[in-house]
């Protein structure tokens, strides 16, 4: 096998387990064509661990095949999801929470997961329209200017979701706060915060 | 839910507007879903238009799924959903008959054969399903030890690379590299089964 397919087998091999970074989930994904060569290596793999698992589930990908093109058809008429942030967890990303600096990176997407929450809650319950040019902070603008370019692309879905002009969801929103909810026990300094609000309580107690 | 789904970049991808992701998820799924609603509904004619509405009605969802179980747990529900569904259809149609109605009962055996000529399925294509299964355990036998313990651990016991890694006492990008190339040898035996080309990879 060329050295070349071989690198991108092992590579859809790996987003079979889940254990591929986010670069070459991309460039995989962007390869893949309905009845294509890296559709025939995937259908193999994962016919492979379906009959490891279970021997009646070794059907014929011709069936298999003819199911996806229907499909294919269907999933055309449906509008456009665009709904992103990520919102599982995998083992990619629990990799990246354990590097030294993921802790700082956290902390400053803390702060920019409030600066956006500042902008939310300052929007009129009346308000139906979420106002993009408002920021407060880089954090922030940056969303907004995500918001933007959302919003101009043909048929995508706003990102945030809101009924009775009131925001209900917010997906990039959701992200900023589980990246800041995930180191919720540290501080700006380092130290655990459950450590400083018993130093100010013990303060406010004398 | 606490352990990583593998899943998760397909998931996110898709959310994120890559149909191709979600078509990714499909494929690696269709298989065990169809087998789910094969278990619940007699009519297996009615299989394979339940799963397309499975994945519809999935893909339609998947802005809304958070992570709090697997993807495929939840996948799973929208099936048993749908299939509940479709005999609850069947159940206010007055041309359908009451064999038809009555949920798939496994120690039926007569249905059980019927339903297995019924579905399309001609004696040949059983042979050819269960020539694939003996050529994915015969390759499994001439695996080397290694390659064999690392997919089993991966495929069958389901544990994650890192986990492997601390069993098989070796680096991570060693189980990476093993699973693979257990998954492609066993691949080549199955190629010719399955009508898939030597190039045709990528």
């Amino acid at each position: 096998m060329p050295d070349t397919l071989e690198h991108e087998a092992e590579q859809l091999s790996a987003l079979a387990d889940g254990e591929l970074d986010p670069n070459g989930v991309a460039r995989t994904c962007a390869k893949w064509q309905a009845r294509g060569p890296a559709h025939a290596t995937w259908h193999a793999y994962h016919l492979i661990g379906d009959v490891l698992r279970s021997e009646d589930l070794a059907g014929l990908p011709r069936r298999d095949y003819v199911c996806l093109d229907t499909l294919r058809e269907k999933l055309a008429r449906e509008p456009v999801i665009f709904a992103p942030g990520t919102s599982v967890r995998s083992s990619a990303a629990v990799g990246w929470a354990r590097k030294p600096w993921a802790a700082l990176s956290a902390v400053a997407a803390g702060f920019g997961a409030v600066a956006v929450v500042l902008i939310v809650l300052r929007e009129p319950a009346g308000d139906s329209e979420f106002r993009a040019e408002k920021s407060a902070g880089p954090g922030a603008s940056a969303v907004a200017a995500n918001y933007s370019s959302a919003a101009s692309r043909p048929g995508s879905a706003p990102q945030a979701l809101f009924a009775d002009g009131r925001l209900v969801r917010d997906a990039r929103l959701d992200r900023y706060l589980d990246a800041h909810k995930q180191f919720s026990g540290v501080s700006a300094l380092g130290v655990p915060s459950t450590f400083l609000r018993g130093a100010t309580s013990d303060a406010s107690n004398r | 839910m606490n352990a990583p789904d593998a899943d998760a970049a397909l998931v996110d991808r898709t959310k994120a507007g890559d149909v191709k992701a979600f078509e990714m998820l499909v494929v690696k799924y269709q298989r065990r879903i169809e087998r789910l609603i094969g278990r619940m509904v007699r009519d297996v004619d009615l299989v394979p238009d339940i799963a397309q509405e499975t994945f519809i009605r999935a893909y339609r969802a998947i802005p809304q799924f958070r992570g709090e179980s697997a993807f495929y747990t939840w996948l799973y529900r929208i099936a048993v959903n749908s299939a509940k569904k479709a005999l609850m259809e069947l159940k206010r149609d007055p041309t359908v008959t009451e064999s038809a109605l009555a949920a798939r009962d496994d120690d039926d055996e007569t249905s059980r054969v019927e339903n297995e000529l019924s579905d399309g399925e001609t004696p040949e294509a059983l042979l050819a399903s269960k020539q694939i299964a003996a050529a994915v355990n015969s390759a499994m036998q001439t695996l080397s030890e290694e390659l064999r313990q690392a997919i089993t651990l991966r495929e069958i016991e389901g544990l994650s690379y890192e986990e492997i890694a601390e069993l098989m006492n070796c680096p991570i990008g060693t189980v990476r590299s093993r699973i693979f190339r257990a998954r492609e040898a066993i691949a080549q035996r199955l190629r010719p089964l399955l009508g898939t080309r030597e190039g045709d990879r990528w």
